[in-house]
């Protein structure tokens, strides 16, 4: 007996082994298709958002599987999810109908992706925009910052989500609006770095802005663990050019990092310190010592990246084929030991060799730089279509890999933040080619997916994007919690109604509320009389609380046509500027009977007689009220 | 016949009948244990909608179901239209309260008066629960976008009702019942597998 049992166990116990060992084979062994496989139904591992560029949208990809999910709209209106067709989301977008979104930064607490908003800039426009992530709409736009043109280096959020920030990419005099012969540019024509602060809600405010040398502010990132306070600066163009920048900027061996201490220069702008210009108080660092610096950085640096440690700034010369590494500790020695070169425009410089640690050979074309977590670093090579990896240690190149074409950012799974997974890494490439079936002269750009859990850099995926992704930011999907529905309990819009009894056209001289319900499958009321010239506002309110059950509401020949999520209310204002009958309709296929979602505005001539309140007929309501709980 | 009655329980049959007692608690009043479960899977609802019956309220997705309903022309389902959702939590303890009483002053015929009138309300319950199924499935608004034939939703069991497959299922609560309505039995089977005593 006690052999029978003892016998049956090896048995199992031999299985379980061999299905165990069948199983790491399989992994070990498995082909990039099956890396990149997610199976129907299932969900992928992390969330990538990928900047949308002049699209002025953010993109959402699930990875590993490089399935495009959703885009975000944020600085262009987009009839698709009617943003910047309501009331709320066209004052939002401030009249601008393009914007140049660059820059995805994801909020962070203790130098970690929370997983609470998405901050992007507009560059050309110098607004930043939080998109909350318990809903991936775009809650809030900020700006145009006063005195900042094109913001460029933006917004690359601080460890706690303290700041974001923002800098002048093309220098102009302040504040924005005056003139000046360009030919002056040297005298009159000033960079402006700016610091926007979050408040715990995420609302930005202006915390303060520092002026600074009529350079190209390029980009930037935040210091973290013993840089925290700290943010880094690249520019280009210290020559001062304002005319033939390819040739005049890209003369000097050395342009600049500049460290802002935050801090500090918040400090200052609660001490009282500063001048106003354009409307708000500007530090001079002739007169506030001690908030900037500048660390010499060579040929045009482009990229600054600070190491998940926080104790090296990586900055990619982008005429030079070397990844230029400075130390925060030798930076702080310096500063203490006030060891400076020169001072520019009141601004001390250190002396190149008293905060460099090491230069990487790394190729040709460098820019940008991002980290797995496991003591290496990763920089794309515009030039060379590639990214080199190379250790923060030895600072030794280690492996190579071929992208498809001149990638410019790369961005690597968690890896703007002091514990990348080390998992991916996105090649975002400005040029696709011959990638992809042929679309005809408007490329589409490309995208490769790159494992980075082996020794080696193995490429998993290739994919084309619509334009133009610049930075992206991978997040682990297990951080965010989005909402399926807007629970109507918490719908406190002063416009909404949520029975039928409450549903009615109201006009007060030329100014006609309807106060509207959508529910499948009607309008209520879906019969509205109007007077030709009314200021009519639809305010829609979709009762539905089931998941993906969006309703729009489309106006025939006009702009309007806004899409209501379930317990959601929106306003719409549109003008009656003709009598006749205008049919209008639900634009979101929503139900078995979404055909009949319809109705009909009567629009009298003016003059005529109207209801001051119009209210849905008694069977209606009931109809309604059988639908609706109270 | 008269003296059987009269008579009383030994101690572990006792013991039965407050358990009896015991089991009837958590289906009482507060929602906690529903009576019976409904589930309406669709290809659209790979999760499903969920219908708890509690002894005094329904919950789950009323609402969407509600709506969903309303393009056959069915009735809107509230608990507010349940008169039983009044009575029922009290008759339970009725019967929580008979069975420990039956158990303390240790009279037969109490018991056994308790039992036969949680058997006849079983028996009611039952039927009243097939009656508004039938209402459900039969009253429907003859101006429904989707006319279907009437119909009667399965009391116990699986049916497939347009693209729904529906499933309906006694709750835990229901087998609480159910098994306090045995112990009935199971103290008579004692009682006779051990010999009555003449006390």
């Amino acid at each position: 007996m006690k052999r029978w049992i003892a016998g049956t166990l090896a048995g199992i116990a031999a299985l379980v082994l061999l299905s165990h060992i069948q199983g790491c084979g399989g992994a070990s062994g498995s082909s990039a298709a099956q890396k990149v496989y997610v199976k129907p139904g299932e969900y992928d591992k992390y969330y990538a958002f990928l900047s949308g560029g002049h699209s002025g949208q953010v993109f959402v990809y699930g990875l590993p599987s490089c399935r495009h999910i959703t885009n975000i709209p944020v600085f262009t209106p987009e009839p698709a999810k009617g943003y910047g067709f309501d009331e709320d989301s066209k004052k939002m977008l401030g009249g601008f109908v393009w914007g140049d979104a660059h820059h995805p930064g994801l909020s962070e607490t203790n130098g970690d992706y929370d997983g609470r908003w998405l901050f992007i800039n507009d560059m050309p426009h110098a607004r930043i925009a939080r998109i909350d992530l318990k809903d991936f709409t775009t809650r809030e736009i900020f700006g145009p910052i006063p005195n900042i043109s094109a913001a460029h280096a933006c917004p690359y959020p601080t460890p706690n989500t303290e700041y974001v920030f923002a800098a002048s990419r093309f220098s102009v005099p302040v504040p924005i609006g005056t003139l000046s012969k360009v030919s002056d540019y040297a005298k009159n024509f000033k960079g402006i770095i700016a610091g926007v602060k979050v408040s715990p809600e995420g609302h930005m405010s202006l915390g303060f802005e520092i002026l600074m040398p009529p350079f190209d502010w390029d980009l930037c990132d935040a210091g973290k663990g013993p840089s925290m306070g700290w943010q880094f600066f690249t520019c280009y163009n210290s020559e001062e050019a304002y005319d033939s920048l390819e040739i005049k900027a890209s003369q000097n061996e050395m342009d600049y990092v500049a460290a802002v201490n935050w801090r500090a220069a918040q400090k200052a702008i609660d001490d009282g310190k500063g001048t106003m210009i354009g409307g708000t108080k500007v530090l001079d660092p002739k007169q506030v010592p001690g908030i900037v610096y500048l660390v010499p950085t060579p040929k045009s640096p482009h990229g600054v990246d600070v190491d998940p440690s926080g104790q090296y700034i990586c900055a990619s010369g982008k005429l030079q084929a070397e990844v230029t590494v400075h130390s925060f500790k030798k930076l702080m020695a310096a500063i203490d030991a006030k060891k400076f070169e020169k001072e520019i425009d009141g601004i001390p410089v250190l002396r190149y060799e008293d905060v460099l640690e090491a230069k990487v050979p790394v190729g040709l074309g460098p820019l940008h730089t991002e980290f797995d977590g496991k003591g290496n670093a990763y920089t794309s090579l515009f030039l060379d279509s590639q990214i080199a990896k190379w250790s923060l240690t030895t600072w030794k190149v280690l492996d190579k890999i071929d992208v498809y074409y001149s990638i410019g950012h790369l961005c690597a799974s968690e890896g703007n933040t002091m514990h990348p997974t080390g998992e991916y890494l996105l090649a975002l490439d400005k040029l696709s080619k011959d990638r992809y079936l042929n679309v005809g002269p408007s490329h589409p750009e490309g995208a490769q997916l790159i494992d980075l859990r082996g020794p080696k850099m193995e490429l998993l995926y290739d994919f084309p994007t619509y334009p133009e992704p610049h930075y992206a930011e991978i997040i682990l999907a297990s951080k965010l919690h989005p909402e399926k529905i807007y629970p109507l309990a918490e719908n406190h819009d002063p416009y909404a109604v949520k029975t039928a009894e409450e549903a009615r056209v109201v006009r007060k001289g030329n100014r006609v509320d309807v106060y509207m319900i959508s529910i499948r499958t009607h309008f209520t009321p879906d019969v509205i009389h109007v007077v030709q010239g009314d200021e009519v506002f639809f305010h829609d309110t979709n009762l539905e609380q089931d998941a993906d059950i969006t309703h729009g509401f489309g106006i025939l020949e006009s702009n309007c046509d806004m899409q209501v999520e379930p317990g959601e209310t929106k306003t719409m204002r549109w003008v009656a500027n003709r009598a006749g009958i205008v049919p209008f309709y639900c634009s979101n296929f929503c139900s078995a009977l979404h055909q009949e979602m319809q109705g009909y505005i009567e629009v009298a001539p003016p003059g005529t007689h109207v209801a001051a309140v119009q209210r849905p007929a008694p069977s209606r309501v009931a109809e309604d009220a059988a639908l609706v709980r109270r | 016949m008269v003296s059987y009655l009269a008579g009383t329980f030994r101690g572990s049959e006792r013991r039965w009948i407050v358990v009896a007692a015991l089991v009837l608690l958590p289906v009482f009043f507060l929602p906690v244990l529903p009576v019976w479960t409904m589930s309406l899977h669709a290809p659209q609802y790979p999760e499903g909608l969920h219908l708890k019956i509690y002894a005094n309220t329904i919950r789950g997705d009323l609402d969407k179901i509600n709506l969903l309903n309303h393009y056959v022309g069915m009735h809107r389902i509230t608990p507010r239209d349940f008169q039983e959702f009044t009575y029922m939590p009290q008759l339970l303890t009725l019967f929580g309260v008979m069975a420990l009483l039956a158990a303390l002053v240790n009279r037969r015929w109490l018991a056994i008066l308790g039992w036969l009138a949680f058997t006849g309300f079983a028996v009611l319950m039952f039927s009243d629960y097939a009656r508004w199924l039938w209402h459900y499935g039969h009253d429907l608004d003859p101006r429904a976008a989707i006319k279907l034939q009437a119909f009667t939703p399965p009391l116990i069991g699986y049916a497939k009702m347009a693209n729904f497959r529906v499933l309906s299922l006694p709750g835990p609560g229901t087998l609480l019942l159910g098994f306090a309505w045995l112990l009935g039995p199971v103290v008579w089977w004692i009682e006779h597998r051990e010999g009555i005593d003449a006390r």
